[in-house]
């Protein structure tokens, strides 16, 4: 077996640069379930065979940056989809139902996964508070280790405040740094966009 | 004959500066700080599941009694169901859903869209949000977003997707829908209307419809008096022409640009003030520049503009003038206060109407205001903050009275350094003047309707051209197009000689410049030289291309110089050739009718001119030279009803008040008949044959003495006259002075002696002696 002694060390060589990488993570308490595809089927899990980073960009079909944001985010999905990187849409609001969401993803030829966070718990998972925000998290251990939640990029400052293109891809970078197992760097500026329709606790 | 056009004056190529404003994405949030691991309700004033129709504390706000209106009056012109705005704000659940935005956007000013510092200019359609109603969204969403009695709300404003004005006269489409892509940066296009009609229509308003209006962010209605931008782009004008800022060539005409065409999402119908309208001819091109903001998704524009006509020519005619100062705009990198400016001095009095401030993206802080004679200054915009995302036109609630005299002034900042988050250089880079985005300008354009100007004097707007170039040449003096506009507002006020100069300067720049060619011939006509004149007509021929608009004016005025020279058969055949050539228009026909009336064949010339009519309701030419053989035919009311209409059309013409003071004659009613003679005077005060004309119906209606005065002061402007000296022969034999009678008639006879009214007349007085 040879052969199974050279991968065991590989991963052993691994370990130390993942276990820096989870001093700067935090991991994250997760819940039951995802929330719920488009078929009301629940998501029990976001990482599956092989993937080794999720992202979750959280999204609202009636906020305008947000949909801004989705040539940016297929962008950065087909730049990542072939490196154990799962993406998901995640829609917050409880006026995104199933019915609109679909359609929302018709007209805006999005056809990467997507699910509604009805009760919110991936909100509180990512810690997120606007659309578009985004957040990272790398898979260890069976469980998710969230390094990086914030804006996408820069080219939104404010309201009223926008580039006419980004300067820092503040996401792109930190899903690279996932991927090598380097400290991710935090976002470089507050998330721009329109606030998440909270549930009352 | 009568003027056919008017002498050959030139339209200032406008520097179509446009990028515009919009509804710009409305309520979003940016969140005040680096995101921490927080709890997620931290800042959601408005949780979801909280009661919709809590009661309201007691004397607190609620939607139904102090929000709605706020949110009817300032936001719903965008913010409804198809609307440019991105969301609709007409319910209480809309209020509700959006509130943290309405909160973060309302007191940061960034929503509604208004750039201009209150106490800066009196405009009108302000859309700052006054200071009590910011403070009352504040209260209310801080406050727990009371419902409140639902009854008690106003009803929402209604919106649907027809024209708002009813429905157009005429509507003209782009060639082909254009597609916007999902995302990228700001798009900024030409899209081309052709106005098809073979007639000449005056528009009162506009409707413009982009078809996708939550990505049009703003847009510019610009007339291409020629088609230029068309014509320079062949095979691919039907998708549009890429581009930011765009130059059109505004033909040989004095026809300045007079309106801001300008429109953003909650102002669909442009109405024009009464007696304003603004003007299309057959073979102008609507060019609607639009500035595209991507969604997310693919948009498709399928623009459309609804025209709604009015048969009045316009009454008044204002004018767009341009402080600018592009020469000076040269910004290093990283400067982040880079300055510039300008001046103007009125060279003569106006009320100046609205405002258009213009940069691109670096620019920061924008001043205008004006220095009058006696020291006053009057602002007439400040804009601290500027946003080219945001930019408008502004109008004024009442006109500004600007005396001649008056300097403006505007004062430019910019800021090229990297804290600029606009600026579309990373790194910050040295730039410079320029159309693109990426460059910069610097423009403060009025609008301004000229005031008090004399009745005998030149077209007002003539003399701001001038002044107006003569300061664009002060900064650039080799500008071809400043020069050429110079010389023909010169040219516009009869002063040939100085224009034909300044044409010849620009000739050394550029020889072979078929419409300065042809606007030196005018030049040249004007002052008499007639030979040269037809040599430089020709030479513009030869150069320019046979259908060239610069070809055409040159034929155009040929032939016209042939009716001028009463050469009526070459002007004849030159108009035929021109016709055969060229784009018909009514002035073409006009002038063939007129060389044909020249020529006695009144049937075939009638013909021509009814045909202009019909491509130009109100050709001058044509109604004149109709409204004069009716009149000089005796047919007074016909000829009144046509010379009324040609006085619409060029109400300075003196000819046209004395051929109408000759139809209300025949019609009975001297007293019309002596006021269109006044105004004829007071137009014309050096023709003695008006003065003439004038002298006799004074005396039918008895006023002898003035009758006398007038008819001396024709006799003084043309001794020569037979008929005049036996005018006032009459005049003084009636007034019982003889003796002076007879010396009159006897002057008469010296200079026609077979002039047989005034051998009956001294014949008649040596009887009664």
């Amino acid at each position: 077996m040879p052969r199974l002694k050279t991968v065991l060390r590989v991963l052993f060589a691994a370990l130390p640069v993942v276990l820096a990488l989870f001093a700067v993570a935090s991991k994250s308490q997760a819940p039951a379930d995802f929330g719920t595809d488009l078929h009301g089927h629940p998501i029990r899990e976001l990482a599956g065979a092989g993937i080794r980073v999720v992202v979750l960009i959280f999204a609202a079909s009636d906020c305008p940056i947000s949909n801004r944001y989705v040539p940016e985010i297929a962008r950065l999905t087909n730049e990542f989809s072939r490196q154990a990187v799962r993406f998901w849409w995640v829609y917050p609001n409880s006026g995104d139902t199933a019915p609109i969401v679909e359609k929302h993803n018709r007209d805006f030829s999005i056809d990467g996964e997507s699910l509604l966070d009805s009760k919110q718990s991936l909100v509180a998972l990512a810690h997120t508070t606007v659309t578009p925000e985004s957040a990272v998290f790398v898979v260890a251990g069976g469980a998710l280790h969230e390094v990086y939640h914030g804006r996408i990029d820069d080219r939104y400052l404010d309201i009223g405040k926008e580039r006419p293109q980004a300067q820092h891809h503040d996401l792109e970078t930190a899903i690279s740094a996932a991927i090598a197992g380097k400290p991710v760097p935090q976002p470089g500026g507050p998330p721009v966009g329109c606030s998440i329709v909270f549930l009352q606790k | 004959m009568k003027t056919l056009r008017i002498p050959l004056v030139v339209v200032p190529a406008l520097a179509v500066f446009l990028c515009l404003l919009s509804c710009p994405l409305a309520s979003m949030k940016a969140a005040a700080t680096k995101p921490e691991p927080s709890p997620a309700v931290i800042h959601d004033p408005m949780p979801e599941t909280s009661q919709p129709d809590r009661p309201a504390a007691p004397h607190s706000e609620t939607w139904s009694h102090d929000v709605a209106p706020v949110l009817y009056k300032n936001c719903a012109t965008c913010h409804h169901p198809g609307g440019a705005g991105p969301f609709s704000l007409l319910t209480y659940a809309d209020a509700r859903r959006w509130a943290p935005q309405i909160l973060t956007v309302t007191q940061s000013r960034f929503m509604p869209p208004w750039l201009p510092d209150p106490g800066y200019g009196d405009f009108a359609d302000v859309r700052r949000l006054s200071d009590q109603d910011q403070a009352l969204l504040k209260r209310w969403v801080t406050g727990g977003m009371a419902q409140g009695d639902l009854k008690a709300a106003p009803p929402p404003p209604h919106y649907d997707s027809t024209w708002q004005m009813g429905k157009p006269d005429l509507v003209l489409k782009v060639a082909q829908p254009f597609t916007l892509a999902p995302g990228g940066t700001d798009l900024f296009r030409n899209l081309i209307l052709p106005y098809q009609l073979p007639e000449t229509h005056y528009i009162r308003a506009m409707e413009i419809r982009p078809g996708a209006p939550q990505v049009v962010h703003h847009a510019n209605v610009v007339i291409d008096r020629t088609a230029s931008l068309r014509r320079t782009h062949p095979d691919d004008w039907q998708s549009g022409v890429p581009g930011m800022e765009l130059f059109v060539d505004a033909g040989n005409r004095f026809d300045p640009d007079s309106h801001f065409l300008f429109w953003k999402p909650d102002t669909p119908a442009l109405i024009e003030p009464e007696g304003m309208p603004w003007r299309l001819d057959p073979g102008n091109d609507l060019i609607l520049n639009i500035h595209l903001k991507p969604s997310g998704k693919a948009e498709t524009l399928d623009a459309e503009v609804g025209l709604y006509f009015t048969p009045n020519p316009p009454a008044k005619q204002p004018m767009l003038l341009a402080l600018e100062r592009d020469d000076q705009l040269d910004i290093p990198a990283g400067d982040s206060s880079f300055v510039i400016d300008d001046s103007l001095t009125l060279p003569v009095d106006v009320d100046v109407l609205g405002c258009y401030p213009h940069a691109h993206y670096l620019g920061h802080d924008m001043q205008g205001w004006a220095i009058l004679p006696n020291g006053e200054k009057k602002w007439l915009v400040w804009i601290r903050n500027w946003d080219i995302d945001r930019q408008s036109v502004y109008r004024y609630k009442e006109p500004i009275f600007l005396p001649k005299g008056t300097v403006l002034h505007m004062l430019y900042t910019y800021d090229n350094s990297s804290a600029n988050p606009h600026n579309p250089h990373t790194p910050p880079i040295r730039v410079r003047a320029g159309n693109r985005s990426e460059d910069e300008m610097g423009h403060l354009w009025l609008q301004v309707l000229p005031v008090n100007a004399p009745a005998n004097g030149p077209d007002p707007r003539l003399l701001l051209e001038e002044a107006w170039m003569r300061r664009r040449l002060e900064k650039t003096p080799a500008d071809q197009i400043d020069m050429y506009n110079l010389a023909s507002a010169m040219a516009g006020q009869n002063k040939f000689a100085e224009a034909a100069q300044v044409y010849e300067q620009e000739l050394k720049l550029d020889p072979k410049n078929a419409r300065t060619l042809t606007a030196l011939g005018a030049a040249l006509e004007g002052t008499g030289q007639v030979d040269q004149a037809r040599e430089h007509y020709a030479s513009a021929i030869a150069l320019a291309s046979p259908a060239d608009s610069a070809g055409c004016d040159a034929r155009f005025d040929l032939a016209r110089l042939g009716v001028r020279r009463a050469e009526y058969a070459e002007a004849e055949k030159e108009f035929r050739d021109l016709l055969a050539v060229c784009r018909e228009d009514a002035e073409s026909r006009s002038g063939l009718g007129a060389a044909l009336l020249g020529a006695g064949r009144t049937d075939e010339a009638r013909s021509e001119f009814q045909r202009a009519l019909e491509l130009n309701p109100a050709d001058f030419t044509a109604l004149y030279n109709l409204g004069a053989v009716d009149a000089d035919s005796g047919q007074g009311e016909p000829a009144a009803k046509l010379l009324e209409a040609a006085l619409r059309s060029w109400p300075a013409s003196p000819d046209a008040h004395e051929k109408l003071a000759v139809a209300y004659g025949q019609l009975g009613r001297p007293n019309d008949a002596l006021a269109q003679l006044r105004a004829a005077v007071a137009l014309a005060p050096d023709d003695a044959r008006i003065h003439s004309s004038l002298s006799q119906v004074l005396d039918a209606l008895g006023q002898s003495e003035e009758a006398f005065a007038e008819q001396k002061r024709a006799l003084q402007l043309d001794a020569q006259d037979a008929d005049g000296w036996n005018n006032l022969g009459a005049l003084l034999a009636r007034g019982g002075q003889t003796d002076a009678a007879r010396s009159a008639f006897e002057h008469a006879l010296q200079i026609q002696p077979d002039h047989a009214q005034a051998k009956a007349n001294l014949a008649r007085l040596s009887a009664s002696r």
